[in-house]
């Protein structure tokens, strides 16, 4: 068999992770398979294979990447990329920080939010309809994630 | 619309152009390649509905038409815009929207994706028409996007991405190699639908890019069609009986297009037939031609689709479309022809 840089996650691996959201953001159920790839990123298929048939597929073809890019686990958590807070965005529950309409451009801009919000935790980052990734509060602030491709221009 | 004075066209693409077209037509044809094209996006309906994206965009001042009546997801701006505006706004950035050529959407449109199919888009950076078969597909059944070039296929990871494209998966290899690795090692896995928009030699993108002005040579248009012949015979094997594929290309050159199929007709036999691809009805398109520089196509041909310029204020294109009827007895050399 080759030697492959994605690992489809067993059905033990997948329920922890669901369990992750299910502490962190109130997400009950995650349809498809989750797809390991680099450095504990995680992605998302939601494509009809199943896990044998992707480990046929992933012996004999250079499968770059699977899915989209859904999360990535970080000190045993998870922080959700835009993607994922998007896909989620019926289930998310608790954890979320609404943006005001000009924290929504330093948001996007790449900046973090110099605010208190009482929480050391991830958050769902959010306004309106719009679900804009994972931010981590602190004391002070809350960092951004924003990757550079995505960010608006100063 | 704005004019700007392109590079000096090369004497010999102009004589085939206009042998391609007659006069009052080519005429039309040298005027509208001076206009760049119009600032087409298409709706990523896998993440907002066309109507909440259209009014949310005209709250921003924007004015949005939607030309083609059976497709609300192609939009257009109709206003001025900033340049380099529309991929800048925050809607782009959160992948609602993907900037793409009217006639670029027609290849996807003609072959008609569904949820649950499993679709091979072989040659597929940047991956506007991967993103596109994702959202007809809505994240259901599969899509083999492979791609030859590694710095494309970063582009086309990143398209995807922003997409929200989740039943994908990305591969890099050279289209026909991928195909006969597939072949030699899953041959029960069969695909329902192929999308080849094959390299080409890109004479229906001029209002798009310069590069196409500089670029275009002879000598590419002459060499093309062996790759783009081998490409397809390859990836005839991995379709299922009655499963279809879309040969398309973004030029004009007829031995890249009705040349090219008039020969997978000729190899391929009774194994596989052209079908006429259903367009937006809004559109003008014109019939395969029938002739090129005193060689004679297969009569079929003629059910391929001519996009020009002038027509509909695009870029031009090519489409054809197949249906595999059975199995080729014997196999295929897919450098025949070549």
């Amino acid at each position: 068999m080759r030697e492959s840089k994605l690992k489809i996650l067993n059905e033990e691996e997948k329920k922890q992770f669901i369990n992750k959201l299910k502490e962190q953001f109130g997400i009950k159920a995650l349809d498809g398979l989750l797809v390991q790839r680099n450095e504990g990123k995680i992605y998302l298929f939601t494509g009809n294979l199943n896990k044998e048939e992707l480990l046929k597929l992933l012996d004999f073809l250079d499968i770059d990447r699977i899915g989209v890019y859904f999360g990535k686990i970080q000190n045993d958590k998870i922080r959700l990329s835009i993607e994922g807070s998007q896909l989620l965005k019926d289930q998310i529950s608790k954890n979320i920080y609404e943006l005001s309409e000009n924290e929504v451009f330093e948001w996007m801009k790449g900046q973090e939010l110099l605010i208190s919000t009482g929480k050391r935790d991830f958050l769902i980052m959010k306004s309106g309809d719009d679900f804009l990734g994972t931010g981590k509060a602190s004391e002070n602030k809350i960092t951004n994630f924003i990757p550079k491709a995505r960010r608006l221009k100063k | 619309m704005s004019q700007r004075k392109p590079p000096e066209l090369k004497l010999l693409f102009l004589e085939r152009m206009k042998k391609l077209l007659s006069g009052e037509d080519f005429k039309k044809y040298l005027e509208i390649i001076k206009v760049p094209p119009v600032k087409s996006f298409r709706c990523n309906t896998l993440k907002i509905a066309p109507e909440k994206l259209k009014q949310r965009l005209e709250n921003k001042g924007w004015k949005i038409s939607q030309p083609w009546k059976e497709h609300s997801e192609v939009m257009i701006v109709e206003n001025e815009l900033e340049p380099g505006e529309l991929g800048r706004a925050l809607e782009h950035l959160l992948g609602y929207y993907y900037i793409q050529e009217l006639a670029s959407m027609l290849p996807v449109i003609a072959l008609k994706p569904k949820p649950g199919e499993r679709i091979l888009d072989l040659c597929a950076a940047p991956g506007s028409k991967t993103t596109q078969l994702a959202s007809e597909m809505k994240n259901k059944g599969v899509i083999f996007a492979n791609e030859i070039s590694l710095g494309r296929l970063r582009i086309l990871a990143s398209n995807l991405e922003r997409c929200g494209v989740a039943n994908v998966l990305l591969t890099r290899k050279e289209g026909s190699a991928f195909c006969n690795r597939f072949l030699k090692n899953y041959p029960e896995f069969k695909f329902d639908k192929i999308l080849i928009d094959a390299p080409c030699s890109g004479e229906g993108t001029l209002r798009s890019s310069y590069q196409t002005y500089i670029m275009w040579n002879i000598k590419t248009v002459k060499s093309l069609p062996r790759i783009q012949k081998r490409l397809f015979l390859s990836a005839f094997k991995l379709l299922k009986k009655g499963g279809e594929i879309i040969y398309s290309t973004c030029t004009h050159a007829p031995e890249e297009n009705e040349g090219v199929v008039s020969d997978i007709l000729g190899f391929l036999g009774d194994s596989i037939e052209i079908i006429e691809p259903e367009l937006p009805k809004e559109l003008k398109s014109r019939e395969g031609i029938l002739e090129w520089e005193g060689v004679s196509f297969d009569s079929r041909v003629r059910l391929c689709r001519r996009i020009y310029p002038q027509d509909n204020d695009t870029e031009g294109f090519f489409i054809a479309k197949f249906r595999k009827v059975r199995e080729l007895e014997g196999g295929i050399n897919p450098n025949e022809g070549s």
